[in-house]
């Protein structure tokens, strides 16, 4: 079997995987497989096993101005290939189903897409704060949060 | 008895950094477990949104502090690979060579913490001596015995002083018995084997479950090791076995990292025998300019010109001492990556602790967190 992107688009199309919207090729990964989010608690459990990703490496987001991504890297044992699963989110309220009913590894991952980019993950065991604390507010992974102050605000002293 | 929290950390000698245990004990048995992490998040993804790109390898020697080489190694596999750059064969050689220096450091920097969380101070003392010689070997080539900022996109900053093989190849040979010496000290000592023996059990289906990677999942039987499985630089070039145990515990996987290092020591004899026969640039030519000059360190001269480069997504997957660890860059087009994502193998060994900690007593835990190898700074990032 070839783990490329036609390989893995047979393979999807063999399991009946719902939701996919297109598979491409992707250096260093067997594909990159773009799928719609409203399916993705049925398409999880087909790549763990119908098609033997096991093993959940990471899950990210990306802040895209217009509308968000959140992406997945797997690992087959088996096939010793990564495939990287995405999706695009609307800009105003990004969700989607959680991955860790299905690898629980998503657990942690998740809960920093979340703070970090601000994803929200639908069902998710314990969507805490991880890395800030618990009450902010802010998700610095976005576009919108500037690291440099703007240059033309001025540190305003009161004099008493 | 009725049950409490106790906080271990952000100041304790299990943590090995900054970050908190809360465990829940009844009596003297852990129920359950919390840990809050946090203290040392510098937001290194962040930042490295507003850099230019050789300019990250800075925060990379910061992720991991005992791991620097292996994580540049990581990112700059992952831009050159969004940036469509290919580096010399030396330098390849070179970077494997780095991160397997680095992975005998790195490990016997926790032979040595470990031993020390048991009660065992000499192996401690033993265990900073010798990875003194390897940093040693490091400043000779780098500058720098902690943060090196050596590699670059396109290759590494420079090649190798004048009979470094030759000074590698003696530290390996007083490296080698000294192995032999650690073993007789920790697995013939009766009282090192009764606190490790049993603990921290975590089996392979539950570590894949997990994502647990590196040597705890290989403690368990497994064989996955992305050196091998998915060869990256020039490791499909040399010859070396992966350790496995198949205790799954803590003895276990002080046994896989005991075998890692003296597999290192011969991956590193056959690197060095190519490195001493195969010069040759060590830095791509005709790279853009807005990369940097190649002994330019990392100013922004020529920055500023206009480029017009293609867009592209680089994802990399190296075997840090501690696992799996990925980078994911995406380049588009701008003259700082407009997202890294990093994949820290600690911080997904760390979120299953409750699985290898409930069940066990309290003062199980420093040789069970030692076992784990926390390093703070790649799990916070």
């Amino acid at each position: 079997m070839e783990w490329n992107a036609e390989g893995v688009r047979a393979q999807l199309a063999a399991a009946g995987a719902p939701g996919i919207l297109s598979v491409d090729p992707f250096d260093g990964a067997a594909a990159r497989v773009r799928f719609s989010p409203e399916s993705a608690s049925a398409l999880f459990p087909v790549l763990r096993d119908a098609l033997g990703f096991t093993h959940l490496s990471t899950v990210g987001g990306i802040d895209w101005v217009e509308r968000y991504e959140v992406f997945y890297l797997l690992w087959s044992d088996a096939a010793k290939r990564y495939l990287l699963l995405s999706a695009d989110l609307d800009a105003k309220t990004p969700h989607i189903e959680t991955a860790s009913t299905v690898w629980p590894s998503a657990n942690w991952h998740e809960r920093e897409a979340w703070e970090l980019v601000g994803i929200g993950f639908d069902h998710h065991p314990d969507l805490r704060h991880l890395l800030m604390p618990d009450g902010y507010s802010f998700h610095p992974l976005q576009r919108s949060f500037k690291l440099h102050e703007p240059e033309d605000l001025e540190v305003k002293v009161r004099h008493v | 008895m009725s049950e409490m929290w106790v906080n271990m950390g952000p100041q304790h000698p299990m943590t090995h950094g900054l970050w908190n245990l809360r465990v829940r004990i009844d009596g003297e048995m852990i129920v359950e477990v919390d840990p809050e992490m946090g203290y040392l998040h510098r937001g290194i993804e962040k930042i490295s949104e507003d850099r230019h790109y050789n300019e990250v390898i800075t925060l990379m020697d910061r992720t991991c502090y005992v791991a620097g080489m292996a994580w540049e190694h990581l990112y700059v596999m992952g831009a050159e690979k969004a940036l469509g750059i290919v580096p010399p064969e030396r330098a390849e050689w070179i970077r494997m060579l780095s991160e397997e220096f680095q992975r005998l450091a790195s490990h016997i920097m926790w032979y040595a913490a470990f031993v020390q969380d048991l009660g065992l101070m000499s192996p401690f003392l033993y265990g900073m001596r010798d990875r003194d010689l390897i940093l040693d070997l490091f400043q000779s080539y780098t500058g720098g015995r902690l943060t090196y900022e050596y590699m670059r996109v396109g290759g590494v900053r420079n090649d190798l002083p004048e009979g470094f093989p030759a000074q590698a190849r003696q530290v390996l040979d007083w490296l080698e018995p000294r192995l032999v010496e650690y073993d007789r000290l920790c697995m013939g000592s009766e009282i090192f084997r009764r606190r490790c023996d049993g603990l921290g059990v975590l089996k392979a289906n539950d570590c894949v479950r997990l994502g647990v990677t590196g040597p705890m999942l290989r403690s368990a039987g497994s064989k996955r090791d992305i050196r091998k499985d998915r060869p990256y630089s020039r490791y499909s070039q040399v010859e070396f076995d992966v350790a496995t145990a198949d205790s799954s515990d803590v003895t276990g996987r002080y046994l896989v990292r005991m075998e890692e290092m003296r597999q290192s020591i011969r991956i590193l004899r056959q690197a060095l025998d190519w490195l001493e026969h195969h010069p040759g640039p060590v830095l791509a030519d005709r790279l853009p300019r807005w990369l940097g000059a190649p002994y330019a360190p990392m100013g922004r001269e020529g920055y500023l010109l206009k480029r017009n480069y293609p867009k592209g997504v680089g994802l990399s997957a190296i075997e840090e001492p501690h696992g799996e660890a990925c980078a994911y860059v995406v380049n588009e087009g701008g003259e700082h990556p407009y997202r890294v994502k990093f994949r820290s193998p600690v911080f997904a060994n760390l979120s299953a602790c409750s699985h290898y900690l409930v069940g066990y007593h309290i003062a199980d835990i420093p040789p069970i967190m030692g076992s784990v190898d926390v390093c703070v700074g790649e799990v916070d990032r």
